[in-house]
């Protein structure tokens, strides 16, 4: 061999090796044993909320919400790639940190009340829990998101999927179909730490869809119930904490009881069972809506955001926007241009309906 | 055969205009922000820009990601790119290879001497947006600097985090001058040499914003630039600075290996 090939091929050895090693570690197979999904198994994934853990999260969404102030947060969640740190005691005390380049903002929840914490702003603000609120940062977690859409899943609805190695996990993996026909996910793939049963990664497909519209998957896991002090806010000396009655416009429109909704709507009963203030949440797993009435000053810029987007169509019942398996219907009410917002993973012919009931209602 | 380096690199007009050019812009940006009190919004800007309003301690760092992505990587590709290119061009690189000097190691000794000069733009800028801050800019509230997580750092832990944030800048430069290096010893043009440096790092930064990418992402070098971020929050983040200084690692080994062997046979016309 000359000189000159054997250095070229110290250097081509040093590259693939650079290059492989990281790869083979990565992509080296894995996944749980092949699992039945059964009643306790499902039963188990929703008490996977009382596991304490920390790690890493990426969120990966592709809807493009319509963009309004009230629900700014909502399209970066489920329109753009989030970077999550999280650490999780119960359902009541937690720590959810939206990383970014240019800084973070992080959600302590603490018992009944919650800290904001957004460091380019310097603005750390307490508010009381709503248990009727928007998606945020500690739903897309692959834990929350994967109990969320498994809520009241029925097991023929379940079936085993190949296990994947997620988060240095042998994950056990399934594939929920949803039976309702009022339902837009076509399917929810979603892998589980097969000892806790909790949620590591979940995909959501729309119908008929081939690649999912939100994906989410744990990239770093310590199962391990993290210290009172790692969820804690203690806030800087220099930084005033403020107050706020609501977390985001449902909070406050429920807070204000501005209407009285029915305990079903469009056949789907409210998720939690009990009857609704004036915010109602129905449906179960992925076939979920939430309605909530909206004063003028918040619908009117809604709806004129609504009607720029290509999808949207004027109908009776008000301004219908499908965004991927999101339909989006803004109602009229008489007055100063409020409305009912309806919005969910349900087929616009469900939000029809059940706008049509609320009007009656009204 | 270093210190020689090292004495050209300081004598050398262009090093001190360069350091003044990558100087010029974190100025411009100071005064502009004493001036209009107009800070970038939450997601919106270089890094830490939106807080020196209100604590001038952390311009530096602010400075340092204003130059980082774009400035400090094109001066690091002009000295890297001119080493052996340079001397190719201006005809001085036969009398030094007619000196009992091995290849290897005039190759090490134009490393160490970008990698210095990373060094001492690092530092310059950091010192010089130090003072502005200072001067321009909010001073840091009595109680402490406040961390990216809301907590509060002491002088001490601002401090000792700020020199890992500058270190970890120079080894993020480590690849950009190993690829510049590589390119000067494959041709005779400093131009050329530069502009292929570049071009990789535009590629680079091209690529991560493509998902269709995504595989790629990791061994990009450009990839974990701005993770000195993570050494603000609390706790400190750190997987993507270590996995940044792995792939920096990486490209310096590759890149250094193969401008090795490019240069140890090649012939030497200059």
């Amino acid at each position: 061999m000359t000189p000159v090939r054997w250095r070229w091929f110290v250097v081509l050895g040093a590259a693939v090796l650079l290059v492989a090693l990281p790869a083979a570690v990565q992509h080296r197979p894995g996944g749980g044993p092949p699992t039945r999904p059964t009643a306790d198994v499902l039963a188990r994934i929703q008490a996977s909320a009382d596991v304490g853990w920390s790690g890493r999260a990426q969120s990966t969404g592709t809807l493009q919400l319509p963009s309004s102030d009230s629900f700014a947060t909502l399209g970066t969640l489920l329109g753009e790639q989030v970077e999550l740190r999280a650490w999780w005691r119960g359902e009541d005390s937690w720590r959810v940190d939206r990383v970014r380049s240019t800084g973070e903002t992080d959600t302590f929840r603490d018992g009944r009340g919650q800290v904001r914490w957004v460091f380019e702003s310097e603005r750390a603000t307490y508010s009381p829990v709503s248990t009727i609120r928007l998606p945020d940062a500690v739903d897309v977690l692959p834990p929350s998101l994967g109990r969320d859409l498994f809520q009241g899943a029925q097991v023929d609805e379940v079936a085993f999927l190949q296990g994947r190695r997620i988060a240095g996990v042998d994950a056990v993996g399934f594939v929920l179909r949803p039976s309702d026909p009022a339902s837009t996910v076509g399917r929810v793939e979603a892998w589980f730490e097969p000892t806790t049963w909790l949620p590591l990664r979940v995909d959501l497909y729309g119908r008929g869809g081939t690649t999912p519209v939100l994906s989410t998957t744990l990239t770093e896991l310590d199962l391990r119930p993290p210290a009172v002090s790692a969820v804690r806010f203690d806030p800087p000396a220099s930084v005033a904490l403020a107050y706020e009655e609501s977390t985001d416009v449902a909070a406050a429109a429920n807070g204000l009881e501005l209407a009285d909704l029915p305990s079903s709507v469009a056949g789907l009963p409210t998720r939690d069972g009990r009857d609704p203030g004036a915010v109602g949440v129905y449906g179960r797993g992925p076939t979920t809506m939430i309605v909530f009435p909206l004063r003028g000053s918040v619908a009117r810029p809604l709806r004129e955001q609504l009607e720029r987007n290509a999808g949207t169509t004027q109908t009776s019942a008000g301004t219908l926007a499908p965004v991927g398996p999101i339909s989006v219907l803004l109602t009229r009410l008489p007055g100063r241009g409020g409305g009912f917002l309806l919005a969910g993973t349900v087929t616009p012919e469900t939000l029809t309906a059940a706008a049509a009931q609320l009007q009656e209602r009204a | 055969m270093i210190g020689v380096e090292l004495v050209k690199l300081v004598l050398r007009p262009r090093t001190w205009v360069v350091l003044g050019m990558l100087v010029a812009l974190p100025t411009l940006v100071a005064v502009l922000l004493a001036v209009t009190d107009v800070a970038p919004g939450p997601g919106e800007g270089p890094p830490f820009l939106s807080a020196v309003l209100t604590d001038g301690t952390l311009f530096p760092l602010a400075a340092l990601g204003v130059v980082l992505p774009l400035f400090l990587p094109i001066a690091v590709a002009v000295l890297g790119g001119d080493a052996v290119a340079g001397e190719v061009q201006s005809g001085t690189l036969r009398y030094l290879l007619v000196r009992p000097v091995g290849r290897l190691r005039l190759l090490v000794a134009k490393l160490v001497t970008v990698v210095v000069f990373v060094v001492l733009a690092v530092l310059v800028v950091a010192a010089v947006a130090a003072v502005e801050g200072r001067l321009l800019l909010g001073t840091a509230p009595a109680t402490g600097t406040v961390s990216l997580s809301g907590s509060t750092l002491t002088p001490q832990q601002l401090a000792w985090r700020t020199a890992l944030a500058l270190a970890y800048m120079v080894v993020c430069m480590l690849g950009v001058a190993a690829v510049a290096l590589f390119l000067s010893t494959l041709t005779s043009s400093s131009v050329g040499a530069a502009l292929g440096t570049v071009g990789l790092l535009i590629a680079s930064t091209v690529l991560l914003g493509l998902d269709a990418a995504s595989a790629l992402h990791p061994y990009l070098p450009t990839r974990y630039w701005l993770a000195f971020v993570d050494l603000f929050r609390d706790p400190i983040l750190w997987d993507d600075v270590v996995r940044g200084l792995l792939v920096q690692l990486g490209y310096l080994v590759v890149f250094g290996l193969a401008a090795w062997a490019n240069f140890s046979t090649s012939d030497v016309d200059g």
